[in-house]
């Protein structure tokens, strides 16, 4: 019989046992250290598929440059965003987002297509897509536009997409603009405007290769420019180290300070349009320039401490970190200046010690600046 | 003879009452532990263990107070397989009850076997990322990567536990020993002080701008430990130097030694694999008119080098992707409704319990069957 073929081995049930013993010894045995090779991280060579947000830390992507149109909210960027923007009229609402994905990204037609059946249209073929098209220019550049309108398949609600496309230097950038259909409709020639305001500039600037990235105009709006903004540049008493260089398309001026060791520090000025994406946005995206991690409101408001200043109260806020490519210590002073219907940013950022040295110097210049309509 | 005397315990039908017994007050003990130690820490100390510990705090003793699901589960098994083998006869009469038997070791051996060898991951993608690669959602590893060469990394991946184990920590692909200077299971970081007393808790990298607070490990599901460590890196009798790596460091910190460049980093553990998976398309449908949630799907594309794969696949509740050994479910998204977050899970036995239920299915119908016929064979002859 079976059963007693088993049991002569009488010692079976230790055999099972000493089984389930080596099954739960090997259980319990994890692997302690892996090695092995990977293909370098796309997060670090470019790729914002890993949520590198503009003017990150180790971001290769070129800088953007951009006109914000009246209406338009700038927000937190987010993941996968160079720049994210929020408008909303009443109930209304819609969302703009700025994509750069490496290649090409799935192709454009995927990507129309995909769209498409996001609002309830039928996928189209890559020679309907062509006659879809609308010819537009993105960053003086020839760029495709698409306008999607249909209903939500989910919520049934009237939805429109509006995406214009550009493939610059391997990548595929996606400039979308989804909402309210009518909102979307109404928008139309501001994003188109936006689209044509779009400028590229290296991600470095002058500054040397190793230099943490110093934030340009970054992610504030364009419309920030005293130029035709007509708020002009405020009168200040600039210390005598710094020395003023060419600020860029939009930024209203800039200073390089210099220090032992070829070390070197940027301040930054810049103004915009409201509340500039506000205060904890800024300060956690400035965080992010320096390596560290983004902070809740709460956390944020308990590290800014408040100056008078000539034009008005200022949240002054000091941050440190590493610079992303040397590892070297960075550090970074950023001023928010805000007046009625705009908002004033200063940051000094680079070498720790160099900033730290240049402290009071900046907090003298921040409080300085008289502003032309400031009362 | 004593051999007989073991083999009569194992397959006692006292012993059977007893683990039932204790596994139900396991059961119940366990699930109210959730409430104070979470799901994972309940599972770990009551589940997956071969007793319940009681320790008394301030004196680092781990006394053993009850038996833990291991133990439980395999006395239970060893006692019905010794119980089928002393007890049961291979007849024709007995075939529907040897399947139930059979069947039901196989549930408790195939249960067995996925508490072992499973692996849970999750894999966050946005609209339109790529990922070769998952994380685990509560391990954490010290990553040492040689990012020296143009086209790919050299990751030395240290898991946590080994962090917590005696130093240092040498290994033939670390041209440097790495000797954990502290490690804190959950933390919060601040920036030091320009005028703070205290030394920095590292030298090199963040170390000397950040100062790190120990805080009491969470348990609750809906929170998360953010482990940091102070790590000393160690090479011919000499310092490197110190770092502080942490959870919330999100920038790897690079350094330079014997003309080679590495990034250190404390992450959750990747699980690398060797195909891609790219999210198309995420959909959180909901009821016209209302915020009740009718769909969660996402449209991913499946990337595999190696034999020219590249397919298109729709995840969508209880309809994973089942595809090289591993299962995604749909488990989450991201609030904009851009970005899905799938449960990965790697279980080489999950086809275990359908072969158990079958065996046990098949194994009832045989014996009521058979019961059934004899007494319709009697009715007749009556």
């Amino acid at each position: 019989m079976v059963s007693f073929c088993i049991i002569d081995s009488k010692s079976s049930p230790w055999l099972w046992g000493l089984l389930l013993a080596v099954l739960v010894g090997s259980g319990c045995q994890r692997e302690e250290v892996r090695v092995y090779r990977v293909a370098k991280d796309p997060a670090k060579s470019g790729s914002p598929g890993m949520g590198q947000a503009h003017g990150q830390p180790g971001s290769r992507l070129p800088r953007l440059e951009y006109q914000v149109p009246s209406g338009w909210e700038e927000v937190a960027a987010g993941e996968m965003r160079l720049a994210s923007f929020k408008v909303q009229e009443g109930s209304s609402a819609a969302d703009v987002g700025v994509f750069p994905l490496p290649g090409l990204a799935g192709g454009d037609l995927g990507n129309v297509n995909r769209w498409r059946s996001q609002v309830g249209l039928p996928a189209v073929t890559e020679g309907d897509l062509a006659k879809l098209a609308e010819e537009v220019s993105i960053a003086g550049s020839p760029g495709r536009l698409f306008d999607l309108a249909g209903e939500n398949p989910g919520s049934g609600e009237k939805t429109r997409i509006l995406a214009g496309i550009l493939h610059r230097e391997g990548v595929a950038w996606f400039f979308k603009m989804t909402g309210d259909d009518a909102l979307v409709a109404k928008n139309k020639p501001l994003f188109v405007e936006f689209l044509k305001s779009m400028r590229f500039t290296s991600p470095q600037g002058e500054l040397p290769p190793d230099h943490p990235p110093i934030d340009g105009m970054g992610a504030m709006p364009a419309a920030a420019s005293g130029k035709d903004g007509g708020a002009g540049k405020p009168a200040w008493a600039v210390p005598a180290t710094w020395k003023e260089v060419a600020a860029g398309a939009f930024l209203i001026s800039k200073f390089v300070v210099n220090g032992p060791n070829d070390t070197q520090a940027a301040v930054n000025v810049s103004m915009s349009p409201g509340d500039g994406g506000g205060l904890v946005g800024n300060i956690n995206r400035w965080r992010k320039q320096v390596g560290l991690s983004e902070l809740g409101e709460a956390e944020i408001r308990g590290q800014v401490t408040e100056l008078e200043t000539a034009g008005g109260k200022a949240a002054v806020v000091e941050i440190t970190g590493s610079d992303p490519q040397s590892g070297k210590p960075a550090k970074i002073l950023g001023a928010i200046v805000g007046q009625p219907g705009r908002t004033w940013f200063y940051k000094l950022m680079g070498d720790a010690e160099l900033v730290a040295r240049e402290k009071d110097a900046f907090i003298q210049f921040v409080k300085s600046a008289r502003y032309s309509n400031a009362t | 003879m004593q051999l007989d005397r073991i083999i009569q315990f194992f397959s006692s039908l006292k012993l059977t009452v007893v683990c039932l017994g204790l596994g139900l007050v396991l059961v119940f003990w366990g699930t109210m532990a959730q409430v104070e130690m979470g799901l994972y820490q309940a599972q770990n100390e009551f589940f997956r263990s071969l007793f319940i510990y009681w320790k008394p705090e301030g004196s680092g003793l781990k006394i053993p107070i009850f038996p833990g699901g291991y133990l439980v589960g395999t006395v239970l098994l060893i006692n019905l397989i010794a119980a089928h083998i002393q007890r049961f006869e291979l007849s024709r009469k007995k075939i529907g009850l040897f399947l139930v038997h059979s069947g039901l070791i196989l549930l408790l051996v195939g249960q067995l076997l996925t508490d072992l060898l499973s692996q849970e991951s999750m894999l966050h993608l946005r609209e339109g990322e790529t990922k070769n690669y998952t994380e685990a959602d509560t391990d954490v590893e010290l990553a040492i990567a040689d990012v020296t060469d143009r086209d790919s990394d050299k990751v030395v991946a240290i898991d946590y536990r080994r962090l917590l184990k005696p130093n240092p920590i040498q290994h033939e692909a670390l041209p440097f020993a790495v000797e954990v200077r502290k490690f804190y299971v959950n933390s919060v970081l601040a920036d030091r002080a320009k005028d703070a007393k205290e030394p920095p808790p590292a030298t090199m990298g963040f170390g000397p701008q950040l100062v790190v607070e120990e805080k009491p490990p969470v348990t609750a599901m809906d929170k998360r430990n953010v482990p940091s460590a102070v790590i000393e890196l160690r090479s011919g009798g000499n310092s490197l130097g110190t770092w502080l790596v942490s959870g919330y460091i999100n920038q790897p910190q690079r350094f330079t030694h014997e003309g080679r460049t590495y990034e250190l980093s404390l992450r959750r553990t990747r699980l690398y694999k060797p195909y891609s998976i790219q999210l198309l398309d995420f959909r959180h449908d909901v009821y016209p008119g209302t915020d009740i949630p009718k769909n969660f799907s996402s449209r991913v594309r499946v990337m595999r080098p190696d034999t020219g794969e590249d397919r298109e696949v729709l995840i969508y509740m209880n309809n994973p992707l089942r595809y090289a050994g591993e299962t995604y479910y749909q488990a989450s998204f991201d609030t904009d409704n851009e970005g899905t977050i799938l449960q990965v899970v790697r279980n080489p036995s999950w086809l275990a319990p359908y072969f158990a239920c079958i065996l046990v299915s098949a194994g009832l119908i045989i014996q009521f069957m058979m019961h059934m016929m004899g007494f319709v064979r009697k009715r007749r002859t009556a």
